[in-house]
């Protein structure tokens, strides 16, 4: 150990005590991609995070934040981790004000916790991305991660109100307001969402809740075509009813459901009052007679089990976006591409035309070409795949992002070279390598 | 500042000399908005019919530094559209087109001088409307609603414009034209759409909008309730929402804005109440049903003077007539008025209102107040008389303390206007010098030589000028360097 690094050690050390561990286990556990961190630190409060992050900027040193961990295998793998900051510490819930329907958490705080303190007041912070009871918040921000209630809700873009954030250089920052509506000065949370932690460290997010639906309930549509799905989907959005859930579902992941076979199956879900709920079921059932479908009702323990599906499923995980009216036709062409060299199985928010490919199969020499081959597919229709999950040799082989038009890339480059010029937050992870 | 005449033939070369207003009454149809305090006549203005005109005005205003301030309606309230420092005003109006109408895929791309209505009109027959919906949408632009982040009474529900913008085209201020998001949903990369939107000009000129388009929904209900104080008023706002109820509109008059509004063509509203709601349910006819009779009942449990709910679109059509003639009836009121924008958490609307009481006795001027109740944005109109110089400072002072105690509560400078010129000096209300620096910064980003309608949004404040270092964080004494 050089006398740097030793000294670099007792610096840490000073500023978060017992939370600056470089034990070779912890190290190990915290490795991205194969690249071990010197140090794991765990701040217990903003201030100590935001200090440790001075001393990395100042010192060079690569800094990759960590919430949960659920989505480390998203993005290229860095170029440098010399200290990983680890947010599970910041887990307080700041201030939570039922009457206004809002939240001040920070980042470290999970969305299972925070749903346990909510669903005391009936209300919901509806971002289920897959796995998202045990993913911080400040995680779900960083990647912009969704889930099927986006069909009504939307994603953390439309929830996050307000965000406390460390700039690269240690500064705390406050962007947006922690009321429900504001449009004064520029509407910075949006740049921090999906950003993944290389303009800033999310440390304090405020949040717009919704209240939970009166009665929520689930239907299973089967179908004997993936086209007769994404026409039923588009049918159903195209009317006055209201789903907050549609989720598309191929064979496998049917069968990884444990739901009876089908060439493809939309699942449904409605939450409103009582009455409501029903009516609406029972139009979706008319609909789906003639589709030629007939309609099964699911237990709210569904969502539970696609949850743990989606989380779970494929070695390598494909997030596709393309028009919701090429859902059917992406699915077909990312089957002649991905189905000779693996399994697959998908599932789409039809609506919004987002695809989740899993696929049970990593070798970056028969999937890289696959990937590309489904990247000009979508290419026609302005979409993009993005490789959400995967082993690092895959993401080396291929830009896990795929391309990022030129004028467009550029000012995401001036921006990150304007708000961390030194490259400490996560260095050569993000799109076009910044 | 004064154009040189190579840089005027320059114009006229590029957008034809029917679309270059020099002559000075020409320009002064264009030295303000609708907030007539901030004047600025433009130098020169075009009014490009082409992207490619758009961007060959940004690239020679960009070799003479030369300012380009944005305009499409000129319906803003902020000063956002005129000229602060002279330069080359963009009329985007002539740039109407919707380019595409996409419903299988439930969005439309338009060009920014589309004024808002008009795209509803060309889907409702369809079943389909655009919602962000200010009060402006007869008149105002999308690209102006894109730039300001309008609002409007149906965005409680639906959000506000951002929530509706897909994708952006624009010429930024580095001369380049460019594509921000579009159709398609988790792009790769930052998200630039979404600080864009709200940027009100001062990254660039937007010349196309791809926007989502919303379902009608299958029923509304339109109750209306009047009380006999502004507090019974508030706690019902607050009883409606924490009862897990998301209306599409939740509206509140006050007893100035009533009275004014009674004494006009009358909506009728019962005498002695002091204050209003209107309360709008939609989405599908069992959900609207029920949740409409349990407002109405809340009305009624907290000691309203009247309830009344609309069983058609006629008798809907009378319940908003009021709050649609708030605005006008002001003039009943009151010769001149300041209009403000802030917002309170909605826990605090009891509260704010109680201060606002306060401050209008304090300065001695009616403040009147129609509002959107449901999200805390409030719309008070300090009154004051024209005549009397002394009034306007008066009223300048009375609008200054009511912000701030709008900010002591935890709420915002502005929830759907803007900043614009009028609120620039705001800013460091709610933003600490560090949280400004940002905003500068990602500023610098999108518009380098900041000749991008200057003077809007943000403060001239050290925070935001070159040089400015915020203070970092302390470390411990190093042994380690």
């Amino acid at each position: 150990m050089s006398v740097t690094t030793r000294a670099l050690g007792d610096a840490l050390a000073a500023l978060v005590g017992a939370g600056a561990d470089e034990t070779p286990a912890t190290r190990a556990v915290a490795a991205i991609d194969g690249r071990q961190p010197q140090w794991v630190v765990r701040p217990r409060t903003l201030d100590e995070a935001a200090r440790v992050v001075a001393l990395a900027h100042d010192e060079g040193l690569a800094v990759a934040p960590r919430g949960s961990g659920c989505a480390v295998a998203l993005g290229a793998p860095p170029e440098r981790v010399d200290l990983v900051l680890d947010l599970a510490g910041l887990d307080a819930i700041v201030e939570y004000t039922p009457e206004d329907l809002t939240v001040t958490v920070q980042a470290g705080v999970t969305a299972g916790a925070l749903a346990a303190r909510l669903a005391a007041h009936r209300q919901t912070l509806p971002l289920d991305p897959p796995g998202w009871a045990r993913r911080t918040l400040g995680g779900i921000a960083a990647t912009a991660a969704s889930g099927p209630l986006r069909l009504r809700y939307g994603t953390m873009r439309d929830l996050l109100l307000g965000v406390r954030f460390v700039q690269a250089d240690g500064v705390v920052t406050w962007g947006g307001a922690k009321v429900v509506k504001s449009v004064t000065g520029y509407d910075i949370p949006k740049l921090m969402v999906g950003s993944l932690g290389t303009l800033a460290v999310l440390g304090e997010l405020t949040l717009r809740l919704h209240p939970l639906p009166e009665a929520e309930a689930t239907c299973l549509v089967p179908l004997a075509a993936v086209e007769a799905a994404q026409d039923l989907a588009a049918a159903i959005v195209d009317s006055t009813l209201q789903p907050n859930r549609l989720e598309l579902l191929d064979p496998g992941a049917l069968a990884a459901c444990g739901l009876p076979a089908a060439a493809a199956a939309l699942v449904v879900a409605f939450g409103s009052a009582e009455p409501a709920v029903r009516a609406q079921q029972a139009a979706v059932a008319a609909r789906a007679a003639r589709a030629q479908g007939r309609v099964d009702s699911l237990g709210p323990a569904f969502w539970r089990t696609y949850d743990r599906v989606l989380a779970g499923a494929g070695a390598t995980v494909l997030r596709a976006s393309v028009p919701a009216t090429r859902v059917a036709a992406t699915l077909a062409e990312a089957r002649a591409a991905l189905g000779g060299v693996a399994s697959l199985s998908a599932t789409a928010c039809a609506p919004l035309g987002a695809l989740r490919l899993a696929i049970g199969e990593g070798d970056p020499a028969r999937l890289a070409p696959a990937i590309e081959r489904l990247r000009a597919f979508v290419a026609a229709d302005d979409g993009s795949v993005v490789v959400e999950r995967g082993p690092a040799a895959l993401r080396t082989a291929i830009d896990p992002w795929g391309p990022v038009p030129a004028p467009a890339l550029d000012l995401m480059r001036a921006l990150k070279q304007e708000l961390d010029p030194r490259r400490t937050l996560n260095p050569g992870r993000f799109v076009g390598g910044i | 500042m004064a154009l040189t005449p190579q840089f005027v033939e320059e114009l006229r070369g590029i957008v034809g000399a029917e679309a270059l207003v020099l002559t000075v009454e020409g320009r002064m149809v264009y030295e303000c908005d609708m907030h007539t305090f901030y004047k600025g006549a433009p130098d020169a203005v075009v009014l490009p019919a082409r992207v490619e005109q758009v961007q060959e005005v940004v690239r020679v205003c960009r070799r003479a530094k030369v300012p380009i301030v944005p305009r499409g309606s000129g319906t803003g309230l902020i000063g956002g559209a005129m000229a602060a420092e002279g330069g080359v005003m963009v009329g985007l109006n002539r740039m109407n087109a919707i380019l595409e109408i996409d419903l299988p895929n439930r969005c439309a791309t338009v060009q920014p001088g589309l004024i808002n209505l008009w795209l509803t009109h060309a889907v409702r027959e369809q079943g389909w409307f655009f919602a962000p919906d200010p009060s402006s949408q007869m008149v105002s632009s999308i690209g102006g609603n894109v730039s300001t982040n309008a609002g409007g009474p149906h965005c409680l529900k639906y959000g506000i414009t951002t929530n509706h913008v897909l994708g952006l085209e624009m010429v930024t201020g580095r001369g380049d034209l460019v594509r921000l998001g579009g159709k398609t949903v988790d792009r790769p990369g930052y998200d630039l759409t979404g600080v864009a939107v709200g940027s009100e000009g001062t990254f660039g000129l937007v010349t196309a909008v791809t926007v989502r388009l919303t379902h009608a929904p299958e029923s509304v209900k339109t109750v209306l309730a009047a009380f006999r104080t502004l507090v019974e008023a508030s706690e019902t706002v607050s009883a409606i929402i924490a009862a897990g109820m998301t209306p599409a509109a939740l509206e509140m008059l006050d007893e100035a804005i009533i009275r004014a509004i009674n004494a006009g063509t009358g909506a009728g509203y019962p005498e002695g109440a002091a204050a209003v709601l209107l309360i709008e349910l939609d989405g599908p006819d069992a959900e609207v049903e029920a949740q409409g009779a349990r407002a109405a009942e809340m009305c009624r449990q907290r000691g309203a003077l009247s309830v009344s709910v609309a069983r058609d679109e006629a008798e809907r059509a009378l319940l908003w007539k009021g709050r649609k003639e708030a605005a006008g009836a002001v003039g009943r009121l009151t010769a001149a008025y300041l209009l403000q924008d802030a917002v309170v958490p909605r826990s605090k609307l009891p509260q704010i209102m109680r201060e606002m009481v306060a401050i209008g006795e304090r300065y001695g001027l009616p403040i009147a107040n129609v509002f959107h109740a449901g999200d805390g944005n409030l719309h008070p109109m300090i009154c004051y008389d024209d005549r009397v110089p002394a009034e306007l400072e008066r009223a300048k002072e009375a609008n200054e303390e009511l912000l701030r105690a709008c900010i002591a509560l935890g709420g915002s400078v502005t929830g759907e206007h803007g900043i614009g010129y009028d609120k620039a000096k705001n800013l460091p209300l709610q933003y600490a010098d560090a949280d400004l620096n940002v905003m500068y910064r990602v500023r610098g980003v999108f518009d380098p030589q900041r000749l991008m309608n200057p003077r809007k949004l943000l403060p001239t404040h050290p925070a935001c000028g070159e040089g400015f270092r915020p203070q970092r964080p302390m470390l411990p004494a190093g042994t380690w360097v």
